[in-house]
């Protein structure tokens, strides 16, 4: 779904992704992790192009989206992004942030959008909270609201930057939960996080990246039982005391 | 008692100089109010170029004349650019009206446009990044997300900028046009009184509070998704 070939992204001199290639295919759940500044959120980041990449090429279902033809606001709408920071438009209701760009991207009808919308919120149980400001909501309540907002969008895949870095650890159950049932469903998904439980019980591959580099790409059960890099092993004893 | 009386009627009721107040008032409001249009849409549009020359390299000869145009019309007193307008640009004109909305039309759009400029910056970035994420382009991630937080944010900024302008609008007079300082001037050559003056300073007034009053009701409006 997503072939990813020599990637190289450089902030000035600054080598964030040193030529890096990865595949992501249809149904799968990939996790990201490496320790911070190592360039996974930049590699999300790319794959959507909310980052240029300095060199190399991206294809999202066989079309090349570093190409300058490609239109990216079309494939962005098959992309749905999940942010550290929610980015719920405060100005907006929860379910105007839900029916915006399907409205605006003439793809639904403000009555269709909205029903949509109104099944979404029923589903994580926040139908109530349509009509009130994200200023009111709790962080789990917005991330929960943001990864709906991005599913009514109906995507092929989605892409989590970090969804439950900014939370109270007693709402990253929730938000987490709510990811899970998205993956059981067979969304394709790729999410860079801290959350080892998640990344040993859901993901079917993880990528390890540090430097700008991945050094280890393999499936959970074996990264985490027998790491074979380093660097691996180095973070994994940092990181696992609470697993 | 009789002394105000008799003022009173020498300002306002003998040769109904009254109507000259009115039409100086009129012509104060509709320069005003049209200058503001043309402020906001020149202010906008230069804002936004500003900002998306950062990551667009192909504006920057656009970006480098916005920077002049803010830098000379913030760099010259207004009443010069009225004359310069009306006696070296506009000579072939004849309504000085026009022309008067025409300067501090353009005059105040280089103040809007710092104010703009920084309205923008100040929305997060990430809303932008949430818009362009579910396939919204550029100019709809502004105009239906970034634009309304960052008005939000302008607007006591705004309101300052509309209530001086408004008041600039007093030097019109320097040009051939009857505003409402010029009015209260012109009877006060006649009855050799300060009236006339003291009446121009409350009109004033009191359309500054009445901009000030439908500023903090929009602000208020606006305000609506704030409370937590």
């Amino acid at each position: 779904m997503i072939e990813i070939k020599n990637l190289t992204k450089k902030f000035g001199k600054n080598m964030v992704l040193n030529n890096v290639n990865v595949k992501i295919n249809k149904g799968e759940k990939v996790v990201i992790i490496g320790p911070s500044g190592s360039g996974k959120s930049t590699l999300l980041r790319c794959m959507n192009l909310l980052e240029t990449p300095t060199s190399g090429n991206i294809f999202f279902e066989g079309q090349d989206i570093t190409d300058k033809k490609c239109d990216i606001n079309k494939i962005r709408q098959k992309m749905g992004m999940v942010f550290q920071n929610f980015n719920l438009f405060p100005h907006l209701t929860v379910i105007e942030n839900i029916t915006l760009a399907p409205i605006k991207l003439n793809l639904q009808t403000k009555g269709e959008a909205e029903e949509n919308a109104k099944k979404l919120l029923e589903r994580i149980g926040l139908l109530d909270k349509k009509n009130v400001y994200p200023g009111k909501l709790s962080g789990g309540q917005k991330q929960r609201i943001a990864i709906v907002r991005s599913l009514a969008m109906n995507p092929d895949i989605m892409l989590f930057d970090e969804p439950t870095s900014a939370l109270d650890p007693e709402m990253i159950g929730e938000v987490l939960s709510l990811m899970k049932d998205l993956a059981q469903e067979g969304m394709t998904m790729v999410v860079v996080t801290h959350e080892m439980g998640f990344a040993k019980n859901v993901a079917n591959r993880l990528v390890f990246v540090d430097q700008g580099q991945i050094l280890e790409e393999t499936s959970p059960q074996e990264f985490f039982s027998n790491p074979k890099h380093e660097r691996s092993k180095e973070f994994l004893s940092k990181v696992l005391y609470n697993v | 008692m009789d002394n105000l009386i008799n003022s009173i009627n020498k300002t306002f009721i003998v040769d109904g100089r009254y109507k000259l107040f009115l039409s100086g008032i009129k012509n104060t409001i509709f320069i005003a109010f049209f200058a503001a249009i043309i402020g906001i849409t020149i202010g906008l549009i230069v804002a936004i170029i500003k900002i998306s020359a950062k990551n667009n390299k192909k504006l920057i000869l656009i970006d480098k004349i916005c920077g002049l145009y803010v830098t000379v019309i913030r760099g010259t007193p207004v009443v010069v650019q009225l004359l310069i307008m009306y006696f070296a640009i506009f000579v072939n004109v004849n309504n000085s009206v026009l022309v008067a909305i025409i300067t501090f039309g353009i005059n105040s759009g280089a103040y809007v446009a710092e104010i703009a400029r920084a309205g923008i910056d100040s929305v997060d970035k990430g809303q932008m990044e949430a818009g362009l994420s579910l396939g919204l382009n550029r100019n709809k991630t502004m105009f239906f997300i970034v634009l309304p937080q960052a008005f939000k944010n302008i607007l006591p900024a705004l309101g300052n900028e509309f209530i001086s302008l408004l008041k600039e609008t007093a030097v019109a007079g320097y040009v051939p046009i009857i505003d409402l300082t010029k009015a209260g001037d012109i009877i006060r050559t006649r009855t050799y009184e300060s009236t006339p003056l003291y009446f121009v300073a409350i009109c004033y007034l009191i359309m500054v509070v009445g901009l000030t009053t439908v500023q903090k009701i929009v602000e208020r409006r606006l305000s609506e998704s704030d409370r937590n």
